[in-house]
């Protein structure tokens, strides 16, 4: 048993010797991006009537699906270092979209702050800006309300199974109402070919809650412009966070 | 002296002797006993057809190994109206794919060679070349995958592809008509459904009043600017699931026909065996909707008046409804005049160049 434990440690040791490469052929780190979602402390399970809002409503998540763009590093200042996705679909009925692997990004020093928007601001929320996407016959906005594209569309059911809600957000009218968050990560990569995983999480509950109390109900918001302020106070407040962690490929 | 006239007469007789031709393997005219090339070689030149992306529209993806060209769409086209595709020779797509109802059937349930009823309306192939799925259940993903359904359907046309490419290699016109769009010298069901795709994908609708009207090249009177105003309102709220230019968000909907489970006929839940999916069907484009009567999957509505009054009570609760149907046993409330101003808009869509297209 003791030799067999010597045995797994040389083997060890060798793997992880030969697994890393010299120096001089170290690659540079890169990013996986995550999206999670839970509601407070439950995890996100569709379909079900079992979370309970801030005004105190029962209420389930048919489909969530939204947009976020614009994601990148930045200095201390703000200052853009590293662009990293320009916009990104995330949908409740595709898991593939809840990550992407940015291997082509390397990176390279210190990066002090992850920012990113939920939905798409001002300047490139244009209609038919992203026809050729997949996702464009689903998240469009119509001229008609201003157009672009929708930021999030939050549906489901509350009180009971038969009464739903469609929380929409976008440009009311052409007004910006995108959320852009910046959080600090303190990431150094030091180019040995280590994965930084960044999970950009949403709690979902939070959207109805702090600073305003959102009580759902059977009414479109598209255009309701108060509405969609609230929601981005909202957003803008404790709706996102985001997690860090490393998967180290040589030590 | 003798042997070496012998050799001479010999080696000129050899050199004489071979044969001339177009020694090209991959020229039309290939002659493998040809040993020299005589410049005869005849070559496969098919003529791209580009489809023009209409302002606003996505761009159409169309597969590496089935490009349009003009060959491939008359080949198509002739196929696509042809009965000798179906079992007994008495029924082509068209049969149920009519032009003059935006390529549908104006009965609710079409009826094969047999007499047999389907259970559901036959779809349009209005812009079909920007479905990302094709079948009200969405079972096939390419129209070339698609095509090959009603064929073998045994309430459709009921055949064989064996027996279709039986006729058809003895026919010395489509022979031709293959070789030129695809160079083959035996016709395989592969492509017999590539030239049907390549046609279907050929059938454009981009020149409605409305799309005069979006381009600026026209107007709308009041009661269809009221119409596409409602179109695109929460109240209304027809752009969610019908939106863009190409009018269908290309997804699947349960939009609250029914109040009974289990369902009658389940739809994308039978090819994704999931039961979430019960009772949901792919939004339908409603470009031309004014020709396509009868609607919903299947058939149920004869009239426009119909559908929106669908709608406008809220439609009925199933455990598979899309949140859209927000407006549940209560309806959207829109009056009588606003219905007829939908109705309006909506008929603004009808594209009388496509219909009417030879």
């Amino acid at each position: 048993m003791k030799n067999l434990s010597k045995l797994t440690l040389l083997i060890s040791s060798l793997v992880l010797l030969t697994a890393c490469p010299p120096k001089e052929q170290m690659q540079a780190d890169h990013i996986n991006l995550h999206f999670s979602h839970k509601v407070d402390t439950l995890t996100l399970i569709k379909d079900s009537l079992l979370y309970t809002n801030e005004a105190g409503q029962l209420y389930s998540i048919k489909n969530l699906h939204y947009l976020i763009s614009d994601i990148k590093l930045t200095d201390e200042d703000g200052n853009t270092l590293q662009e990293l996705v320009s916009e990104h679909f995330v949908s409740s009925d595709d898991e593939s979209t809840y990550s992407l692997n940015l291997s082509d990004i390397l990176l390279s020093g210190e990066y002090d702050n992850i920012e990113f928007t939920l939905g798409i601001n001002s300047t490139r929320n244009i209609s038919n800006l992203l026809v050729n996407e997949t996702y464009h016959t689903q998240m469009f906005w119509p001229d008609m309300m201003g157009g672009g594209y929708h930021y999030m569309k939050l549906e489901g059911a509350f009180d009971n199974d038969s009464t739903f809600y469609n929380i929409h957000t976008g440009a009311s009218m052409g007004n910006d109402y995108s959320i852009t968050k910046s959080f600090p990560i303190n990431l150094t990569s030091i180019e040995n070919g280590n994965i930084h995983i960044i999970d950009i999480n949403m709690n979902i509950n939070n959207w109805f809650s702090n600073p305003n109390t959102i009580t759902l109900s059977t009414d479109g918001i598209m255009g309701n412009m108060q509405r969609q302020m609230e929601l981005k106070q909202n957003g803008t407040e404790d709706v996102f966070g985001i997690a860090l962690s490393e998967i180290a490929i040589c030590y | 002296m003798i042997k070496k006239g012998i050799f001479i007469f010999c080696t000129i007789l050899l050199f004489s002797c071979k044969k001339e031709g177009c020694t090209d393997f991959s020229a039309l005219n290939y002659n493998p006993d040809a040993q020299i090339n005589n410049g005869s070689c005849q070559y496969h030149n098919v003529t791209p057809f580009n489809i023009i992306t209409p302002t606003g529209f996505p761009n159409m993806i169309i597969p590496e190994d089935n490009p349009t060209t003009i060959e491939g769409i008359t080949l198509g086209k002739k196929l696509f109206n042809d009965p000798l595709l179906s079992g007994d020779g008495t029924q082509a797509c068209v049969s149920c794919h009519i032009h003059s109802a935006n390529f549908s059937d104006t009965n609710q349930f079409s009826t094969g060679i047999d007499g047999l009823e389907g259970n559901r309306n036959a779809s349009t192939i209005v812009n079909a070349g920007w479905n990302t799925s094709n079948f009200w259940d969405g079972r096939a993903i390419t129209l070339e995958e698609q095509a090959f359904g009603p064929v073998i359907n045994p309430i459709e046309m009921h055949n064989t592809w064996r027996n279709v490419e039986s006729t058809l290699n003895g026919n010395s016109e489509y022979l031709l008509l293959f070789k030129k769009a695809f160079n083959i010298d035996y016709i395989d069901s592969n492509y017999v459904v590539k030239a049907i795709a390549q046609f279907e994908r050929s059938l454009v609708s981009s020149n409605s009043k409305f799309d005069k009207f979006y381009r600026g090249e026209g107007s709308l009177t009041p009661s269809e600017l009221n119409g596409y105003a409602i179109y695109n309102s929460e109240q209304g709220d027809c752009f969610h699931c019908h939106g863009t230019l190409l009018f269908t968000d290309n997804l699947f909907h349960n939009n609250g026909l029914d109040s009974e489970e289990p369902f009658t006929d389940i739809g994308l839940a039978e090819v994704t065996n999931n039961p979430s999916d019960n009772g949901k069907f792919k939004t339908p484009s409603l470009r031309n909707v004014e020709y396509s009567a009868p609607y919903m999957h299947d058939g149920r509505f004869s009239t426009l008046e119909q559908v929106v009054a669908h709608y406008n009570e809220g439609g009925h609760y199933t455990s598979t409804i899309d949140p859209l149907m927000k407006k549940l046993g209560v309806g959207l409330q829109l009056t009588n005049q606003e219905l007829s101003d939908l109705i309006s808009f909506l008929k603004t869509l009808s594209d009388e160049d496509f219909i009417s297209e030879e």
